[in-house]
Parts: C-alpha cells; structure tokens; sequence
C-alpha cells in the first residue's frame, strides 16, 4: 500500500517539476525523506491579493493511503487568511478533507491552495478571528494580511504603521510575534490590543 | 407407332420385350448378329451419311428420321436399332424362347417384313401361350417390325458392354475445370493432409502421402485450401477474414490501451504487473482508471457515497464499474462492453437470492440471475426499501457476512471479465437510485 503512495508521489514528482506552475515558480515542491511520505510545499502568494510577492512554505505528509486519502497539509508560514489558523496552519479546505478525490494530485492541492488564497470561504472558517476581520473590517483584514505577508512570506509591502505599533508593544516586553496576533486580532487598536495582551 | 418408337431406345445388349408376356430369356445368337451386321450398313450408309442426334442421345421420336440411326463407328457387338429400306426402324424383338432368328431385318420389303413377321409369330408362337396377345400385337401395330437377334445362352460374357458413343455434353463448369465431375466430386471429399495443415510440411516423401496438399491461404499462409472443394474453400476464406477482423480490432484496443494510464496511481495500465492490466471502465465519463484503483476508490468508505461513487477526476456519477481488458474510446465500443458485462452477470446465480433459498436486497435490479434450482427465472420485484438505522442488528450483519464472504470466495482469476466481486459497484448502483435509503445501506459495507 505504501508501495503505491509512493510510487505515486514518484510519479507526481515529475509532474510537479515539469509543470507550467513550477516554470512560473508559482508552485514548489521537495521532498523531505526518501520514502516520499514527507515533503514540504512552496506556494506563491496570488497576484492582486494581500499575499503577492510571499511565499507560503507547506507542511505535506503523505498517507499510507494516498491516493486514497488526501495528503495532510499545513501552513508552516504564518498566515493571516480566514481559512487558515493563524495559530497552526492547518487548513481548512474540503478537497483536504471530505471532497478529495483520488486523481487529485499533490500539483492540484497546490494550486487549490493557491486558489483558496485569492477567494478565501469567510463562511466555512479554520480561524473566526480573521474571518470575523475579513467580513466585518475588510480592509483591516487586507492590511493586516499584507503586513503578515511582508513580514512572514518575504512579501514586498512594508507597513510602517503596524510596524510601530508592534514595536511599542515589544517595548513592554511582548513577544513580537504575540504584539502582532493581539493588534491583528484588534484591528491593530493598539490600546485594546494592550488590554488583551496584559490583563 | 408407339411400340417402334418406345423400342428405339434399347440400345442395349439384350432387349426384352416385357409387354409381349415373355418369361424366357432372350439371348443374341452370334451368327445373327453377324446377319444384321453384314445386312445393315450397306443400307444405312448409303442413303443416310448423317447420325441422327436425337438417336446419338438415345432417343429419336420420329419415326420418318432421315438421319442415320446408325453409329459412325461400328463395332462388330454394337447392337442397334437398324433400318430398313424404307428406312423405318427395325428393332431387335425378342419376342419368343424359341432363339429363332428372325427374318425382319434381312428383309427388303415392308410388306414382306410385316408378312414375314406376322408369319414367324404365329408360326413360333403357335405353342406359347401368349400366342394370342402377340398376334394381335402384330396385327394391330400395322407396322411393328421386330427384329430378333437371339443370343445364345451361354455367350453372355461376351455380350456387348454398352459404351457411350461420344461423351456427354459438358457443362461450362466442367469445360473450365479439367477434372471430370465426378473425379471432382471425389476428390472434393478426399481429406486434406493434416501434416501439411498443421505444419506446412507432410511427413510422407513427395507423392507418397495419400491425403491431399492444401494449397496456401492467401491470409493465414497455411496450406489449408482444399484444392477441389469450392466450399471448404470459402469456408475458410471466411474464417480467415473474420479471424483478421478480430486480429485488427484487438490490435486497435492494444493501440488505443497502450498508453492509457491510471488516474489513481498514474500507471500505465497495460504496463501493470500481470492480474492488474484492467481497466475499470465507468458508464458515464471517460476517464480511465485500472479496475483495482476505481473499485478501491469505490470502496473508500472514509468518504461520503456522494463523492467515491463520482469519478474521481470530473466527479461525474457513475452507477458501477465494467471491467475491461482494453480501453475503449467510441459510445458504441463502450455500449456493447457494458452491454456484454451485463448480459455475462445476468447468467451468474446471485449469491444473495441463493437460487431461491435466500433474498437479494436489490430485488429485481440486480445484475445478477434470480433463477430456482430447476432454472426458473424469478421476479422478485422491486428491492425492498430499507429502513433507516444507525445500529448494525443482526440482520445487517449477516448480510454483512456474506459480503465479506463473497469477496473472498469470489474467483477473481478470470482474464476477460471478473464476473464477480462487483458487489460495491452493485451497493453504489442502488445508492444512486432517487432513495436515499440505498447510501444508509452501503455504509453497512465498511
């Protein structure tokens, strides 16, 4: 059974490399282990989307029973998007959960990433903070999305504004990291932020 | 009239009158013969150069013929009708056992031969005792020459062999082939050499094998045409093409197969390892799958029935899977394929109605055969609707049983089509009917 996962994934390998995506460096992948049931995953951030120009690095573990049953797949880039937990990485897309298919490939679940980075489903959410944002303050949400873009994805959009306000939270002593899910979560109000992070 | 005519025709060596009453046997004597022989030509030759035809096929009916009754080669034991001077027939009549000769044919004059003869009859036939009819025969037929060449009892074996004068007319169809008709007839029934049929070469030394040699088919390179027989022939040519008809069919699946791959495992099908080379044809999309990856595919239980009875690429639902050995791309290939899988389980016993003893939950949707032990096809009728449940009972279980039982027992060597283990494809069939009742059945099946 392994057998086949792995001869697949063999197979999707080459797929991978020589597919269009990987020419436009839209898509990466390589393995991790010589057993093909690790690899790590690299996704470009979707052009006119708070995630343009980062790169989203993947946690990919393969199944015994791949293809029949989806690969387990994971931000290990922090992300701020609705259907991603800002917390984990873990995803929440159906083809990875209830809707796979076995022709479904890794280069598929990829690019359906890739997708759901540009049409988030603020309505079937992983995290309900971010997709609270995203419905309720869409443009705090854009924001905040391309500041986690710029400073976790190596996105190319600096916001001078969220970036002192992160600082002045570490002034106090906060884990920059922490600074910055508190004024994410707050719509970056630093003082409610502050509240949260001290009471 | 009529009796002259008739006896015309006995051109045979001994020429019995049967109509006259006479028992005994008529025998030529030679030296008659040798009376009508010196006797006749003369006449015939002289006046009538020509052979009468109809006389040359055995029969003319006319009694004025003016052509020569008599055969251009006379052979010294022929005996035929002869003419007179007035060129009416003479017939040799045997009439009586007396092995008199008669007189008829040595006579010049009609009215002598009729005198003569009518003399002769009553004079032989004086102590017979059918002397009445021959006499009245005599009388009544004004001119009924008869001629009598007695031959001698004990002569028979040198009796003239009938030979056909010339020989028959040939059809067309003979006159193309060389061999008579009834060599040919035998020899269309002599048997072919089966070495040479076999292996191209005989083992008997050239001309000594008894059978005959085929000649080459055109198609299979065998020597295997019967030389003679037209029939066995075009049975083979026939043979032959519609063997070539399939060859080419099979070489078109193995082109249109070969490179076909596995949308689950991504190999090559017919590249797979032997056992594995099938495909798992889906009725209502075409894309390609290997039997073992649909059906596992079809089995994943972890996922709704929604979503493993769809095709696993364009997620179009597809009722069951049709094993096939090749791919195929036309509707028409792909309707007769699914068509003969149906009609090839239709002629399995299903193992749930157990000829009879038991009941098949998909009634009479089942692709299987629902047939009493005594063959008697069954109806069973629409399949029952199943209640919902959420708990196994016992019932559940042992349908259960036997399902897992079936799979395992099911031979699954068949190289063509596996008629079986088509259980999950039977389950996802009633699952898609308008009921959702059929997916609460399938989960039984996990």
């Amino acid at each position: 059974m392994a057998n086949i996962a792995a001869q697949r994934i063999k197979r999707e390998f080459k797929e991978v490399i020589k597919s269009e995506e990987v020419a436009k460096c839209a898509i990466r992948v390589e393995l991790l282990n010589d057993c093909y049931t690790e690899l790590r995953g690299e996704i470009a951030g979707p052009p006119d989307t708070p995630y343009e120009g980062g790169t989203f690095v993947l946690d990919i573990k393969v199944p015994e029973t791949y293809p029949f049953n989806p690969p387990k797949v994971k931000f290990l880039t922090k992300i701020w998007h609705p259907n991603i937990s800002s917390v984990t990485g873990a995803i929440c897309l159906d083809i990875l959960k209830d809707q796979w298919a076995a022709a479904m490939t890794l280069r598929t679940v990829l690019l359906s990433l890739q997708a759901l980075l540009s049409a988030a489903e603020p309505d079937d959410p992983q995290d309900a903070v971010v997709a609270k944002q995203y419905k309720e303050n869409n443009e705090m949400f854009q924001i905040t999305a391309r500041h986690w873009t710029n400073v976790y994805a190596g996105g190319p959009n600096v916001n001078k504004d969220c970036d002192d306000k992160i600082k002045t939270l570490a002034d106090m002593g906060v884990e920059e990291h922490q600074a910055r899910v508190a004024l994410s979560s707050y719509d970056w109000e630093l003082q409610r932020a502050t509240e949260q992070l001290f009471s | 009239m009529a009796e002259s005519t008739r006896t015309s025709t006995f051109r045979g060596r001994t020429v019995s009158n049967s109509e006259s009453g006479c028992s005994m046997t008529h025998v030529k004597s030679a030296n008659n013969r040798e009376q009508n022989i010196n006797s006749q030509p003369t006449i015939s030759h002289s006046r009538y150069s020509r052979v009468c035809r109809y006389f040359l096929r055995g029969s003319c009916t006319r009694v004025e013929c003016q052509f020569s009754h008599e055969l251009p080669v006379t052979t010294t034991i022929r005996h035929s009708p002869i003419r007179n001077s007035n060129g009416r027939r003479i017939t040799k009549n045997y009439n009586n056992g007396h092995n008199m000769p008669s007189t008829s044919s040595q006579s010049t004059s009609n009215e002598a031969l009729i005198s003569s003869n009518c003399e002769a009859s009553v004079s032989l036939n004086s102590n017979s005792e059918n002397n009445t009819i021959n006499n009245s025969r005599c009388e009544e037929t004004d001119i009924n020459p008869e001629a009598a060449s007695p031959i001698l009892e004990s002569d028979w074996v040198n009796a003239p062999e009938f030979v056909p004068s010339q020989p028959k007319q040939k059809s067309y169809a003979q006159a193309v082939n060389p061999l008579d008709s009834a060599d040919y007839i035998q020899y269309s029934e002599q048997r072919l050499c089966p070495y040479v049929t076999k292996d191209g070469c005989c083992r008997y030394p050239p001309g000594e094998c008894s059978n005959l040699h085929g000649e080459l088919c055109d198609m299979c390179g065998k020597a295997v045409m019967h030389p003679f027989n037209e029939e066995l022939r075009k049975k083979h040519n026939q043979e032959c093409i519609k063997q070539h008809e399939k060859d080419m069919e099979l070489s078109f699946a193995l082109a249109r197969s070969k490179e076909k791959s596995c949308g689950v495992c991504f190999e090559v099908i017919m590249e797979k390892a032997i056992g594995e080379q099938r495909f798992g044809i889906l009725p209502n999309c075409n894309h390609c799958f290997c039997l073992t990856c649909i059906r596992k595919w079809r089995q994943a239980r972890q996922f709704e029935n929604k979503i493993i009875r769809a095709c696993p690429e364009c997620r179009i639902t597809s009722d069951f899977v049709c094993p096939s050995m090749y791919w195929v791309d036309t509707k028409e290939d792909k309707d007769k394929l699914i068509d003969d899988y149906k009609k090839a389980l239709s002629k399995k016993d299903c193992k749930y109605f157990k000829k009879g003893s038991g009941k098949c939950p998909f009634g009479n949707k089942c692709f299987y055969l629902h047939a009493f032990p005594n063959g008697r096809v069954c109806d069973v009728g629409p399949p029952p609707r199943q209640r919902r449940r959420r708990n196994f009972d016992h019932a559940d279980f042992e349908v259960l049983q036997h399902v897992i039982l079936w799979d395992f027992l099911d031979d699954r060597a068949q190289p063509w089509q596996s008629l079986a283990d088509d259980l999950e494809d039977l389950v996802s069939f009633f699952s898609d009917s308008d009921d959702s009742d059929w997916s609460e059945y399938d989960l039984f099946y996990d």
